[in-house]
């Protein structure tokens, strides 16, 4: 009788921590989940400055972005009137790239695609799978911190085995808002490549946002690239001929 | 002439046949290895050339680390003082200048990411073997603007012929897009798949423009008259830059450092070369052997009556030593001689490789192969041979030592 008794306490006892580990998953995916939906909004429209800062060198480019949903986007240049009007398209994994000068549209090959984004510290895969640390990782909580009084979850994310990922393992920061505080990629042998941390969170398009964006490579000092808000409107949603090849050419708007 | 001297001579030519036997395997090792050396020798000089000219040159200026970066930033600002420093340098046969970026290229079809080279037409023709590379259509004219040369592996791939056009599509000098479209005026082969597969060549001019370059270039590429003028010539140049207190941004790279892989090449077809030459030294080293231990054996009755009157062990010594020194003598000279003979006439002459000249031709090699004579091919191998050789008389002029007279005497 009481061996049977200790039987069944010791099953209740492994369901109950199998349940608790996926559970902790699930609440780590969650979180994951909402960041992304937080920081991307039903839909949304900015304008952003983006600066490239290389060792005694430096240029600001700004560009109107559209986004819909976790996989439609489109950023269209306006500034410096040079490159006004070239513009990059990203559906699914998908991005297309087109030139007003020569009034050409381009289909990125995938070969391109860990190749920087307007010479930028983003690569066209930051842009194509923005959406992929959803989809293609699993996430553990590993840690907590606080940031302004506010909670703050470390979340570890390994890709599953199969993903079309190039990361090793992704290092996320996420307060308890859902606002991202830092996103950091690593290769296959867990060394740092680069981080994304976000400053200045401020109320952007009617929520808490940070309003800058810095992306940074590991093993260089002085290079990075700023994107810094300068409007950002939610929307509830944006026609989807807004994210055609068309609307890629068309260059009023 | 001593009377040592002179029984070592005599002694030598009291068995003629073994000695001209010996000589000649003496005297045919040498030449063999004469010949070997300068054969290797000058087709590394030819690989090299042939090698620099597709692309890269014997030598080249650039901005520091632009070889390992490849940062369209880092520029040869003032190419035009740079080739004043060049036309002071007489060693000097052509230079040209170029300036790359790495684009994407598109094709109504297809998009790949490629280098782009914006070269002197003029200038191009006389430093690498571009302009006869072309397969199809014509190489570019000195007014052209908006024409390509591309790979045919690339135009395969691109899928495009003669007179298509492609989108060029990168970033400029000041982070500007760069964006144009060109026309397939030529299709080039070289052979060198990866050079094939990821070029397009287009008017420095008209890269100039397309990528806000400013007048600068990426690179000054050098070709010297021979292989063996570049390092004065490097070193000229070098002084030339200092002079210019561009010391710090602008470095000379020769063609070592441009193809590591080329010279490590080299290095393993030596050693190899070395590892046959050895075996070839091992065995007539032998036979060398075999002949001075026979000359002893055979003389032991002899050396032991000159021992009993009186010749000390160390004469003997010095007179066996002195006969194998005059033999390797003899046969190394008659080796040079004859190797130097044979290969000078191939140098002059060449040698064609049956069957590979087409296809050589085809990739802008010349089709005879020209052995190359140097002190340093003659004397390598003479030296190896002489050394090995001294070493192997050792052996039998040091056993003659432990000779006790009454002992030889009674030998047969």
């Amino acid at each position: 009788m009481k061996k049977k008794a200790i039987v069944a306490l010791v099953l209740l006892l492994s369901s109950s921590v199998v349940l608790c580990a996926d559970t902790d998953a699930q609440d780590a995916h969650n979180l994951v989940e909402a960041a992304v939906n937080y920081y991307r909004g039903k839909a949304s429209i900015a304008t952003v400055d983006m600066t490239i800062h290389r060792p005694g060198w430096e240029r600001t480019m700004t560009m109107k972005a559209w986004t819909k949903g976790q996989k439609d986007s489109i950023f269209i240049i306006i500034a410096p009137p040079k490159d006004r009007g070239n513009g990059t398209l990203k559906r699914g994994q998908e991005m297309w790239t087109y030139n007003p000068k020569i009034n050409r549209v381009i289909k990125l090959p995938p070969s391109m695609m860990s190749q920087a984004w307007m010479g930028s510290d983003f690569s066209n895969n930051d842009l194509a799978k923005s959406d992929s640390i959803i989809a293609d990782y699993t996430h553990k909580i590993t840690g907590t911190e606080t940031h302004d009084g506010k909670k703050v979850y470390v979340v570890k994310s390994m890709p599953k085995p199969e993903a079309p990922v190039v990361w090793g393992m992704q290092k996320l920061r996420i307060r308890e808002d859902h606002v991202f505080l830092s996103q950091a990629f690593y290769d296959e042998d867990f060394e740092l490549v680069k981080i994304m941390t976000g400053h200045q969170i401020q109320m952007l398009g009617g929520k808490l946002f940070p309003k800058v964006w810095k992306m940074q490579k590991a093993d260089v000092k002085d290079e990075y690239t700023l994107l810094s808000y300068k409007e950002l409107a939610f929307k509830q949603d944006l026609p989807g001929r807004l994210f055609t090849l068309s609307s890629l050419k068309a260059s009023r708007r | 002439m001593s009377i040592d001297v002179k029984m070592a001579w005599r002694n030598i030519w009291r068995n003629p046949r073994r000695s001209i036997l010996t000589i000649s395997a003496i005297a045919f090792a040498s030449l063999l290895l004469v010949f070997m050396l300068s054969w290797q020798f000058g087709s590394y000089d030819t690989m090299i050339n042939s090698a620099v000219m597709i692309h890269t040159g014997h030598l080249q200026v650039q901005a520091k680390e632009y070889e390992e970066k490849r940062n369209i930033r880092l520029v040869v600002p003032d190419p035009a003082a740079i080739g004043g420093i060049l036309e002071q340098t007489s060693e000097l046969a052509a230079y040209t200048f170029r300036a790359n970026a790495f684009s994407l290229i598109s094709s109504n079809e297809r998009t790949y990411g490629t280098i782009v080279i914006g070269i002197d037409p003029l200038r191009e023709a006389r430093v690498s073997t571009l302009k006869k590379l072309i397969r199809q259509g014509n190489y570019l004219s000195a007014d052209d603007s908006n024409q390509a040369l591309v790979g045919k592996l690339l135009a395969k791939n691109l899928n495009v012929v003669l007179g298509d056009e492609l989108v060029v599509l990168g970033q400029g000098r000041d982070g500007s897009i760069a964006a144009t479209v060109v026309k397939v005026k030529g299709i080039f082969s070289s052979g060198q798949d990866e050079f094939d597969r990821s070029s397009i060549h287009i008017p420095l001019k008209y890269f100039q423009d397309v990528y806000a370059m400013n007048g600068a270039v990426h690179e000054v590429v050098a070709l010297g008259k021979s292989l063996e003028y570049i390092p004065e010539i490097k070193s000229r140049v070098t002084a030339g830059i200092e002079n210019m207190n561009q010391k710090d941004h602008l470095v000379v790279l020769d063609w070592m450092e441009l193809m590591p892989g080329l010279i490590q090449a080299i290095q393993m077809d030596l050693v190899s070369g070395f590892i046959f030459y050895i075996i070839l030294i091992v065995v007539v080293a032998f036979s060398i052997l075999n002949t001075f231990l026979m000359a002893v054996f055979e003389r032991t009755r002899e050396f032991g009556v000159l021992l009993a009157i009186g010749t000390t062990p160390g004469r003997l010594t010095k007179l066996l030593l002195t006969e194998s020194v005059s033999m390797t003598m003899v046969g190394i000279v008659i080796g040079i001689i004859a190797g130097s003979l044979i290969t000078w006439y191939f140098q002059v002459h060449g040698i064609v490789i049956s069957g590979a000249a087409e296809v050589m031709r085809q990739f802008g090699l010349p089709e005879r192969m020209f052995p190359r004579l140097s002190v340093l091919s003659i004397s390598i191998g003479a030296g190896i041979v002489w050394v090995i050789t001294l070493l192997t008389a050792l052996y039998p002029a040091l056993k003659v030592r432990r000779l006790r007279p009454v002992e030889a005497m009674m030998s047969a």
